[in-house]
């Protein structure tokens, strides 16, 4: 389980964050929503220290991040963290080379399932395409968690469809999944919990399932009452 | 340690074109220069000869015997060596700064490695001085390289053969291959011992920048002021004093240990604002 703990982050005078707790299980999807500038990828990033928060706890089954942790969750963020030249193939080695937890058999079956080609540069691929080889360098980690910070932002409606088939296969069966995004309608069938940020706090954390059994709402009927009041 | 040697392969890698590209000017203009000075040379000496009628005697003692050392007053032979600096100077910022700026936002990558933070510190700081020492031993070849020429254009009667070390030892016109290059190895771990003290002084004032931004300018110039302040503080104290109360060995050894200390608290924040403070 991964443990936000009343966290908080301020930038110069800004407070983005003003005690965000939550909570995402293994197995489960959890989705940040919130408007552009509430914190969503600030918390992502502090999940994984990329940018360390003022204060408050994040722990990952019951620890604080270590190097070790690394090879358990795996960040994937909006932009691609590999370097243009490189080719997709030498990007898949340098992850080969450095985590234990790379399946190179799984990054192989996303190459098909994506249509990349090995050969290309990054820098050459469309803007799809590199979503797509940024999400296989994630994917393709054996971790028991995954955060993806908007996954579906400015990429074609195919592009997204292939992204969001890939929640359902058993490409993340199991694992642990935060997911930040806009593009609710893209998965709002496969997400299993929902926690809506806005001020800089959890505004309403929920079960998807459950709301819509017990109060008959879907996701974006929820968004509809936090947001437009 | 594996994680380590792979991060300064991969450093290495992202600069070996340029770096190619550097060791390529060098070997270019030092050879130019060596060619164009000792055929310049011959061009004088046929001029006295067979013009003016002077003896080769009457020749040497007005013009000298030719050596390398005639070479270093060339700025072909210079240039190279200060640009090659300049550009590794430069690069010590940039090997940073590439990891942040652009779409691709390298660093993120860098730092989710499952590997010790610091490593990624180091492992810059290694690929910095590797490179530096590949061009302080190509510069070695080349003079080696420059004397053969020299044999080959230049009669034996009309030159004089220096040792590499006899030319560096002499060299004065080209002051650069005199710092590249010292004459005994005590002044090369001078030399570069406090030139890669810098490099880590400065790896930390950047990693100050990238954990406070504005703030963190004023922090990296103040600590490596201080940094500054700490290793030369025995000079400092003998320019006020006017006096010197340590004979060289004792302020050597001073040296020694204060260099070890700011590099080792040099290398010891940088960790703590890798792990703490560092944000993408």
């Amino acid at each position: 389980m991964i443990e936000v703990k009343n966290v908080t982050k301020k930038f110069g005078r800004k407070k983005v964050l003003q005690g965000v707790s939550f909570t995402a299980n293994k197995g489960e999807i959890t989705c940040l929503i919130g408007v552009n500038g509430v914190g969503k990828t600030t918390i992502l990033n502090g999940i994984v220290n990329l940018t360390p928060m003022s204060s408050g706890e994040i722990l990952i089954d019951g620890e604080k991040l270590t190097k070790e942790t690394y090879e358990k969750v795996a960040f994937i963020p909006d932009a691609i963290t590999m370097l243009p030249h490189m080719r997709i193939e030498e990007a898949m080695q340098f992850m080969q080379d450095f985590y234990n937890s790379w399946n190179n058999e799984r990054a192989e079956e996303l190459l098909q399932f994506f249509k990349l080609k090995k050969e290309d540069r990054i820098s050459s691929l469309s803007k799809g395409n590199v979503a797509k080889a940024n999400l296989l360098l994630g994917l393709a980690l054996d971790v028991d968690y995954l955060l993806m910070d908007e996954p579906f932002s400015g990429i074609d409606i195919f592009s997204r469809e292939q992204i969001a088939d890939v929640f359902t296969s058993h490409l993340v069966e199991d694992r642990g999944v935060i997911i930040t995004t806009h593009e609710i309608n893209d998965i709002e069938h496969i997400i299993d919990k929902v926690v809506l940020l806005d001020d800089g706090i959890v505004f309403k954390e929920f079960e998807t399932e459950e709301m819509r059994e017990v109060e008959g709402k879907s996701v974006v009927d929820v968004m509809r009452e936090v947001y437009r009041g | 340690m594996n994680n380590y040697l792979k991060l300064v392969n991969f450093e290495l890698g992202r600069f070996i074109k340029i770096y190619f590209i550097l060791a390529g000017i060098t070997i270019a203009s030092q050879l130019i220069a060596t060619v164009l000075v000792a055929n310049n040379y011959m061009k004088l000496f046929n001029e006295e000869i067979y013009t003016n009628g002077m003896t080769t005697e009457q020749f040497v003692e007005t013009h000298g015997e030719f050596s390398l050392l005639h070479v270093q007053y060339s700025q072909l032979f210079d240039f190279p060596i200060i640009f090659a600096a300049a550009t590794l100077i430069i690069y010590s910022f940039f090997i940073w700064y590439r990891d942040w700026l652009g779409k691709n936002t390298f660093i993120y990558r860098l730092l989710m490695l499952p590997t010790a933070r610091i490593n990624i510190y180091l492992a810059k700081a290694s690929a910095i001085f590797l490179m530096v020492l590949g061009l302080v031993a190509l510069q070695v070849i080349l003079l080696n390289v420059e004397s053969n020429i020299l044999k080959w254009m230049v009669p034996a009667n009309l030159r004089v053969d220096l040792g590499i070390m006899e030319f560096i030892g002499n060299a004065v016109g080209g002051f650069s291959v005199g710092l590249i290059i010292p004459t005994s190895f005590i002044e090369f771990l001078i030399h570069y011992g406090v030139g890669f003290m810098v490099v880590f002084i400065l790896f930390t004032a950047i990693l100050f920048e990238r954990s406070y931004r504005f703030k963190g300018i004023a922090y990296g110039i103040g600590y490596a002021i201080i940094a500054f302040v700490v290793f030369f503080a025995p000079f400092v104290v003998e320019m006020i004093l006017g006096k010197s109360y340590l004979y060289p060995i004792e302020l050597f050894i001073l040296e020694v240990l204060l260099w070890v200390v700011v590099t080792g608290v040099s290398i010891w924040v940088s960790n703590y604002l890798l792990n703490k403070k560092v944000t993408v």
